[in-house]
């Protein structure tokens, strides 16, 4: 398994206030990383060829980013991500009010939108949806906890009531988990909807084949006129990365879903292609697991941040094309602080706080990754050298990727590489998912727990002034890199290759493309 | 012993063979560490979540009970349900078979057309310089890791001179003749060596022996010659041999389908195991070691239908 495969979709939470809502056009959707002469052309089919097979089209228990990419071709939110990552826009709906005590979104429904079995698109459907979702207790359901109940009170409106004031929720709403299915599923059950399933995006369904390929064809009724340009969208199965450039190079397939770093050079040169590095929130870090000796030590966990050189890991892993982590937040989150104190490298430094720890003359441990990783493999092998001027001794313990994310949410481990990408534009989940012993993730599996960073998390989820949310993230970021609960390794972009005659192909920092915009020009 | 009396007890014989595999493949996939529920979870595996799974999927319940569910279903010819798809398992494999059977065919097909050949070649002149090059030549091949045989097949004929598609399966005969011809060339090329030295090997054997010497004197031409007696009875040790790398090859078509992206059970079975889907893995096992022991039969089928002195006895 590959570190995209074990990429997460971090989600969450929203955007505070009406200030983050970019109430402009609907017909925003993505700009084009590359532009045609002549403008868009319709028709077409274009071909992803993508490492993995999608899962399920169930948008409310998916978490699997294969399957995500393709139904929000599908399934739309009420509200979207913006292309920079940061905000929200209407999207199904045209704008909301919030009540005085911040505890009810009244919400507008844009007119004129349609399913792609013709169906008009209704407030009942609307309560259907997000209620779906408040009920799948194994999937998404957490996100929309703070919802109380949804109303329809006209086929335009639905209004949103809240537990409590809540910042998050438009961000929330954005998630794909809360896109918009029919009422009732149509008539059908769960299981007979999703596997023929209906929406209001772009596309609608053809077939899945599994294990081979999954297409979608343009839905008629879609609501942005003259949208989508292409007739449809394959996504196939190419496990292997020479395969996939291949098919790229001879044109079989025309957009090349993470490519080797080591060939991202080679493809920039190459005619005929081009390869786009896209902004992302992908973050990764090396983690302690604090209910095992000496990583309860903060002195440690510091030593070991301030002993790796990041920029070295950059030049091997990502052939340069990464920035180093200073945060547990990537840049691309709203309320990333750049001035986070998160540990760099000073070797002079890191044997201070070795000095000062439990351990000074150095120990022995584990760095847990999973086979069949280049990029992990590479890390492990830096680190071990880096780790050595302390005394520290790290065996790499290499398991298959099943047992070693096991092991790691089961805190059987000593260091373990791990990273996280977002999907919402808000910092709560990520702040939860790190930070909180209590949730679900226990500190991203590290047993960390800072009372105060918790008790900060918690309160920026109910203020909804931005300046306030800041200052509360700023302080458990720096907190968070003092107490060095991870070390905060690097940021990478997402690397895609696609033909030259693809335009308007654009990725968001949280992974989501919006497929209505790409056209295909002929292949010169 | 007749013909049909002799396939339907190795029929029988599949009945324990069968069991024994699905013995093996179950407590084998429940013996490794690692859990499908975290598949599905990823990152986001909360106990509650993981429990409502196991409890969905019956992974709750004691393994003896688990094995039992998993063989009463077979008998009631039910694989169960895909953990990962969630969908049946029976179609997840009757829907992949299909590429695995053309790419074990085909394979064996272009094996056979690449080494009768070149076995006659080598054959016709014993020790001459062609007998020479045709047994060095395919070793190559033998000492070629496929993948990387596949990725050079995969540049000049896909990518350079675009005579054949770089990867899939292709649709309707011709599709699956164009698409499927870069795969089963690269596991032929593997095969051939073994073919092509057996039946050089043979052929000589042949060639030496009284009635080719009374057929040459006889005048009968040397095209004639190795075609109607040199062949037909060379060809014997070529079937088994033939046959069971075969059997070697059904489980061994993984890396060749994961490279060309065809979308057969061996990929499948990567993909389920790495994703702790048990039913999959248990009823793609099961498959597998069927198609091994139908092949095997086939083989002694060829054989003493080849060669009038071997009896369906035993």
């Amino acid at each position: 398994m590959t570190h995209r495969i074990l990429r997460t979709r971090a989600l969450i939470a929203g955007i505070a206030g009406c200030a983050l809502v970019a109430l402009a056009g609907c017909g925003g959707g993505a700009s084009g990383s590359q532009g045609g002469s002549s403008g868009p052309v319709r028709g077409g089919n274009l071909v992803f060829a993508n490492p993995q097979d999608a899962q399920s089209m169930n948008n409310t228990t998916t978490f699997d980013n294969n399957s995500i990419w393709i139904f929000e071709q599908i399934f739309q939110p009420l509200f979207t991500v913006t292309n920079n990552g940061k905000g929200v826009m209407p999207w199904l709906a045209t704008g909301y009010k919030m009540s005085s005590d911040k505890k009810t979104y009244t919400i507008t429904l844009r007119k004129g939108v349609k399913f792609s079995n013709g169906q008009p698109m209704t407030s009942a459907d609307v309560k259907f949806s997000i209620d779906q979702n408040r009920k799948a207790a194994q999937g998404w359901g957490y996100i929309d906890t703070a919802i109380s109940s949804v109303d329809a009170p006209a086929p335009d409106t639905v209004v949103i009531h809240l537990k409590f004031p809540w910042a998050p929720l438009l961000a929330d709403l954005s998630l794909f988990a809360n896109g918009i299915v029919p009422d009732n599923y149509g008539g059908k059950t769960e299981t007979q909807f999703y596997s023929d399933p209906v929406g209001t995006g772009p596309f609608k369904w053809d077939y899945w084949h599994k294990g081979s390929a999954l297409k979608l064809v343009r839905n008629p009724y879609y609501w942005q006129k003259g949208k989508p340009y292409l007739n449809s969208v394959t996504w196939t199965d190419v496990p292997s990365d020479n395969t996939r450039q291949l098919q790229i190079k001879s044109g079989q397939a025309q957009i090349d879903q993470f490519p080797a770093w080591s060939t991202v050079s080679q493809l920039k040169a190459t005619p005929g292609v081009d390869m786009s590095l896209f902004n992302s929130t992908e973050t990764n870090y090396l983690a302690f697991n604090e209910k095992r000796k000496p990583f309860q030590d903060v002195h440690v966990r510091r030593a070991i941040s301030l002993a790796i050189n990041r920029n070295s890991l950059i030049k091997a892993v990502l052939f340069g094309n990464g920035k180093p982590a200073n945060s547990l937040f990537p840049p691309q989150v709203p309320y990333y602080d750049p001035d986070t104190p998160g540990y760099q490298y000073n070797l002079a430094q890191a044997k201070q706080q070795m000095a000062a720890s439990s351990v000074p003359h150095g120990f022995t441990t584990t760095l847990l990754i999973p086979t069949g990783n280049s990029d992990y493999s590479t890390i492990a092998t830096i680190l071990q050298a880096e780790l050595k001027p302390l005394g520290i001794t790290v065996n790499i313990q290499q398991l298959d990727p099943n047992t070693a994310n096991s092991n790691f949410q089961s805190l059987d481990y000593d260091m373990s590489l791990t990273l996280w990408t977002m999907d919402i534009p808000d910092p709560d989940e990520l702040a939860t998912f790190g930070v909180d012993p209590n949730s679900g993730a226990k500190s991203f599996f590290t047993a960390y727990d800072n009372p105060t960073v918790v008790a900060d998390t918690h309160k920026a989820e109910e203020v909804t002034t931005p300046s306030v949310r800041q200052r509360l993230y700023n302080v458990i970021q720096t907190d968070a890199a003092r107490d060095a609960f991870m070390a905060f390794l690097y940021y990478s972009p997402y690397p895609y290759v696609t033909t030259s005659n693809v335009h308007g192909f654009y990725v968001t920092p949280l992974g989501n493309y919006h497929m209505e915009d790409v056209w295909l020009s002929k292949q010169s | 012993m007749g013909r049909m009396t002799f396939v339907l007890r190795r029929l029988a014989l599949l009945v324990p063979t069968a069991v024994g595999v699905t013995i093996i493949a179950f407590f084998m996939i429940h013996l490794i560490p690692g859990d499908p529920a975290r598949t599905i979870l990823g990152i986001h595996a909360t106990p509650r979540a993981i429990a409502i799974l196991h409890k969905q999927w019956g992974l709750n319940r004691p393994l003896a009970d688990q094995y039992w569910l998993f063989m009463d279903r077979l008998v009631h010819l039910n694989l169960g349900q895909s953990l990962y798809y969630g969908v049946p398992v029976w179609g997840l494999i009757t829907s992949r078979l299909p590429a695995t059977l053309w790419l074990i065919t085909y394979s064996a097909v272009l094996a056979v057309a690449i080494s009768v050949p070149l076995a006659m070649i080598a054959a016709s002149r014993k020790d001459a310089l062609r007998d020479h090059v045709v047994r060095a030549v395919p070793l190559v091949g033998l000492g070629m890791p496929s993948f990387w045989l596949a990725l050079v097949l995969q540049t000049v004929l896909a990518v350079k001179l675009r005579l054949f598609p770089v990867t899939g399966y292709g649709a309707g005969l011709t599709g699956h003749v164009q698409s499927m011809f870069l795969p089963s060339l690269t596991v032929a090329v593997a095969l051939c060596p073994v073919v092509i030295r057996s039946l050089r090997a043979s052929m000589l054997t042949v060639l030496g022996a009284e009635f080719i010497t009374t057929a040459r004197s006889k005048g009968v031409p040397g095209a004639r010659l190795f075609v109607r007696h040199v062949l037909r009875n060379a060809v014997i040790p070529a079937v088994t041999v033939l046959g069971i790398n075969i059997g070697f090859l059904i489980g061994g078509t993984l890396i060749v389908e994961q490279v060309f992206a065809i979308p057969g059970i061996g990929s499948l079975m990567i993909q389920s195991i790495f994703q702790r889907d048990f039913p999959v893995v248990q009823a793609v096992t099961l498959v597998f070691g069927v198609m091994v022991v139908l092949v095997n039969l086939l083989t002694d089928v060829a054989y003493a239908t080849l060669d009038p002195r071997v009896s369906f006895d035993r």
